[in-house]
């Protein structure tokens, strides 16, 4: 006989799921428990320690639990994706933990966080001397939360082949509306998958083709690719600056990565000009073409032109790094003043495409804003005309325009409120809120940015977990996360 | 299987929906985002915002690589011109809702054919045929056929006087072979019964059995069967009109309708047919035309409420069988629940009978009616699939579905936990909704 036991979350469901998830986290740290084991190196014992917990816990969630209905709907839908991305950190810092590196819990999980947000900021001040499984992890933690947990489960598990899977897509793909681009969502899934690991290989293949190894081709590929920033190298990318090449195809992916999937999917289907009419798209090239020349101006005339890659690669890689919250610096940027900073500030705001791996606060929002803005002051002078906000051509509703303007007032608030909690912690002013800043925009700049320590060790515990939080809501774009915190959520 | 519909007014959401949760690539298209935006992000299928008549949305949509292409729109023109448009395209095969009888003339049949559109649906149509079954078979809520009649399911509500009231299906069972409850559905809620759950007072009991036996259900279930001939209509719709049309001769048809211009173009339109002017709400009204008289009332206006509050006051001044069209989806159950006998919609019944048009075209996925909350399908058992494999009692079956008959070499027969099912039997399964594709495994 079934009766349906109408409580108002699936919790069984939802723990099912999540065990799902977790044996698909441990099949991922098999990666790297491999490479250790072909290394030989004793971290080994440290993954292996770490896929058996998570393999376990998640096959006793899943087979243990048989619950009553199968059905999601919108809450499961976000208390799932913000909880799957906690527990991946929680399992995903165990490595680290267990592994040389020592790393404190707060340490390891602000580390795993922020690899799984693409954030890439770190608290390991050298990581030249740890084993390559270890920086394997953290580049394939990028590479997984880049593309986005949950959409890699929906392209794997037909289970959440329903309508359940359509919430916990939209709760995590980033955007103002999320579009499909098949009918069915594991499909979508899939493609967008498809699409992204294609990517990396090609960049993976490409960089090894220049003066990279195979080891640190993978790592590269999965934090470029991401637009996360790790690196194989206590040195980032700058290991690599005399060459030219590597400076190039790194910033051709990063450039890629800050383009919205969907639309690199229906440019290869459809053609080039789906791409061309894609108002974002445009405005991303626009945006990166008009600071390209600010700071070329900038570099001149502070008299830092010594080389023609002074004033070609290097400030469009700078650029192309902060605007799809990379993080990546090749040179010692700040030397180029104090205004091209700033300038980083506005790219690391405004993020790249919707629907890309970058973090930020998407291209499309900032769009939206400057129209909106553009709008209300006409309206002064002719009150009576009607003037919608247009995204390529469509006309977006009053809710929609709401939404966004919404979300951009609270994404600024976040990044007070994260520094001014950070400074009561001790932390300078200007730091505290660059880094607040830093973390919801997913860009994981070095706190040394701003002179302040050279890397995320310096910040007390506390400000670990905040920054962590920060990072979470950054990445799920606020509402996932927040509305966990609302009575709403809870009550009927 | 790709599957385009245009239009998401009732019909097309309902549609999209059911064939969604049966793991059908699904597209929707609609003028209006207000109404496909809520589909888009909660279900398992894809949105697009356009005209449906327009070329480029059409190939934007891909209909030339569709299986079959939907056309439900509000607007029977719309339809049409869609429907033609798709099946140039390159659309396997097009259905088009339509407001008139006209298309479905056997005569114009080329001419439809021709213009691109390969089957109809005219909900207006389908709704009458459902009222005429219901007043032939007055003490049945539903009734289906399955197999050209082999197997018949039948939905009838179990009276205090039913002898099988309070019993469990066990001792039911053990009693006679004749009668598989397939489903019980009580207070809103569709239950797969077991061995020891009892029949209550009240419950909609689906039994599955074959043509000989059907009648023996009447008593069993505490009925009386009565021949219907005088018929009172409660508003003169569509629905009313097609009625008068399709079984004039049958039944004593009397229409009340409320609005006078209405009342003057009715006899025209349904020859044979008293017409009467007058708010059928009104009980001074229905005792002047004779409501003790009635066998059946029959209420078919554009409001809900007073339909289903009119067959309420029809049943107390004694009319035995009453019918009332609910057009508002969420009021179905609710209106079941009162002393009504059969619910029409006619939505629903468009949407479940395109369905069942899909799967005919498609032999490989089974053929299935779909109640509210359950699905009744005909799946034929493969060579080597699971369900052959044993007697039905020891495969372990899930519960959320029972085998209710089968059709070997064309005849119909029960199922009981010692039948053994052979390749190239039609079996007759019922399941909860949504549940389909996972039953369909069994057999593959």
């Amino acid at each position: 006989m079934i009766r349906t036991d109408r409580r108002l979350i699936n919790l069984p469901m939802v723990a099912r799921v999540v065990g799902w998830l977790m044996m698909i986290e441990s099949i991922f740290m098999c990666a790297p428990l491999v490479t250790c084991i072909i290394y030989g190196e004793s971290d080994a014992l440290g993954f292996a320690i770490a896929v058996a917990l998570t393999a376990g816990l998640g096959a006793a969630f899943n087979f243990c639990l048989h619950p009553s209905r199968t059905d999601m709907g919108k809450r499961e839908g976000f208390l799932l994706t913000a909880l799957v991305w906690v527990i991946f950190s929680l399992f995903g810092m165990i490595p680290f933990i267990l592994s040389h590196a020592h790393l404190s819990v707060s340490d390891a999980f602000f580390e795993a966080m922020s690899g799984f947000t693409t954030t890439g900021a770190t608290v390991m001040s050298t990581i030249d001397h740890f084993s390559h499984g270890l920086i394997l992890w953290r580049c394939l933690m990028q590479w997984i939360g880049g593309m986005g947990i949950i959409l890699f489960t929906l392209a794997v598990i037909p289970m959440l082949n329903h309508s359940g899977g359509v919430q916990m897509f939209n709760s995590e793909v980033t955007g103002i509306t999320h579009d499909k681009i098949r009918p069915r969502i594991s499909q979508t899934a899939k493609s967008l998958w498809l699409m992204y690991i294609i990517l990396t290989v090609l960049l993976a293949v490409l960089l090894v083709l220049g003066p990279m190894d195979l080891f640190e081709a993978i790592c590269h590929a999965f934090g470029t690719i991401s637009t996360g920033g790790f690196s194989s190298q206590d040195a980032g990318i700058s290991a690599w600056d005399n060459s030219l090449y590597i400076k190039i195809v790194v910033t051709v992916f990063m450039f890629l990565g800050g383009v919205n999937f969907g639309a690199m999917i229906m440019a290869v289907t459809r053609g080039p000009r789906t791409l061309a009419r894609n108002e974002a798209f445009n405005t991303y090239l626009e945006v990166i073409g008009l600071t390209f020349v600010i700071f070329v101006i900038a570099i001149i005339a502070g008299g830092h032109f010594r080389t023609w890659e002074d004033i070609t690669i290097n400030p469009l890689f700078m650029i192309i790094s902060t605007i799809t919250s990379t993080g990546y610096a090749i040179v010692d940027f700040e030397s180029w003043g104090t205004f091209t900073l700033v300038l980083v500030f506005v790219l690391m705001f405004f993020g790249a495409c919707a629907g890309s791996t970058s973090g930020g606060a998407k291209i499309d929002r900032i769009l939206f804003l400057v129209k909106n803005t553009r709008n209300e002051l006409d309206r002064c002078v002719h009150p009576n005309t009607i003037m919608p906000v247009t995204l390529s051509g469509k006309v977006m509703s009053p809710e929609t325009v709401n939404k966004v303007i919404a979300f951009l007032c609270i994404y600024m608030l976040l990044i007070l409120v994260g520094g001014i909690v950070l400074t009561a912690f001790g932390i300078p002013l200007i730091d505290a809120f660059f880094s607040a800043f830093s973390c919801v925009g997913n860009t994981g700049l070095g706190a040394g940015v701003t002179g302040y320590g050279s890397n995320y060790d310096v910040i007390p515990n506390v400000g670990k977990w905040t920054l962590s939080f920060l990072m979470l809501v950054g990445r799920l774009e606020i509402y996932t996360v927040l509305i966990l915190f609302t009575k709403a959520f809870w009550r009927r | 299987m790709k599957i385009v519909i245009a239009g998401a007014g009732d019909v097309g959401s309902h549609l999209a929906k059911l064939l969604s949760n049966e793991e059908q690539d699904i597209l929707v298209i609609d003028n209006d985002p207000a109404k496909v935006d809520p589909l888009d992000a909660n279900y398992n299928l894809m949105t697009m915002t356009g005209s449906p008549t327009s070329f480029r949305t059409l190939r934007d949509a891909g209909v030339d690589k569709c299986d079959l292409f939907i056309a439900v729109t509000p607007y029977e023109t719309d339809n049409i011109t869609a429907c033609a448009i798709s099946k140039r395209l390159g659309a396997k095969r097009t259905v088009g809702r339509i407001d008139s009888y006209d298309y479905m003339n056997p005569e114009n049949k080329p001419v439809v054919k021709e213009m691109g559109i390969d089957s109809l649906i005219y909900p207006e149509f389908v709704a009458a045929q459902e009222i005429i079954s219901a007043l032939r078979r007055s003490w049945v809520r539903n009734w289906f056929e399955l197999h050209n009649g082999e197997i018949i399911v039948v939905g009838v509500k179990l009276r205090a006087n039913a002898p099988l009231a309070g019993m469990q299906l066990k001792e039911f069972a053990s009693k006679q072979h004749n009668f598989h409850v397939s489903a019980i559905k009580r207070n809103h809620e569709i239950i797969i019964p077991r061995g020891d759950d009892r029949m209550m007072v009240g419950d909609i009991l689906y039994f599955t059995t074959t043509h000989d036996h059907v009648d023996e259900l009447i008593d069993l279930c505490g009925k009386t069967w009565y021949r219907i001939r005088r018929v009172v209509i409660m508003g003169g719709s569509k629905i009313a009109i097609r009625l008068a049309r399709m079984a004039a001769d049958e039944f004593k048809i009397k229409i009340i309708e409320e609005n006078v211009d209405v009342c003057r173009k009715l006899p025209q339109m349904c020859p044979g047919v008293e017409i009467v002017h007058g708010d059928a709400r009104d009980v001074d009204l229905l005792n002047e035309e004779g409501i003790e008289d009635t066998d059946a009332f029959i209420a078919l206006t554009d409001s809900s409420e007073s339909n289903v509050l009119a067959c309420l006051t029809a049943k107390e001044l004694g009319v035995k069988k009453t019918i009332a069209e609910v057009e508002n989806i969420h009021f179905i159950s609710q209106a079941e629940g009162l002393n009504i006998g059969t619910v029409i919609n006619k939505k629903l019944l468009a949407s479940s009978s395109i369905f069942q048009l899909l799967l005919d075209a498609d032999s490989s996925t089974p053929r299935c009616l779909a109640l509210a909350e359950a699905e009744v399908a005909e799946i034929v058992a493969r060579e080597g699939s699971k369900i052959t494999k044993a007697p039905v009692k020891e495969l372990r079956l899930q519960r959320d579905m029972t085998i209710a008959g089968l059709i070997r070499n064309g005849r119909g027969m029960l199922v009981s936990g010692d039948t053994h099912i052979k390749a190239g039997d039609h079996v007759v399964v019922f399941c909860m909704a949504g549940y389909l594709h996972k039953v369909e495994k069994l057999f593959t």
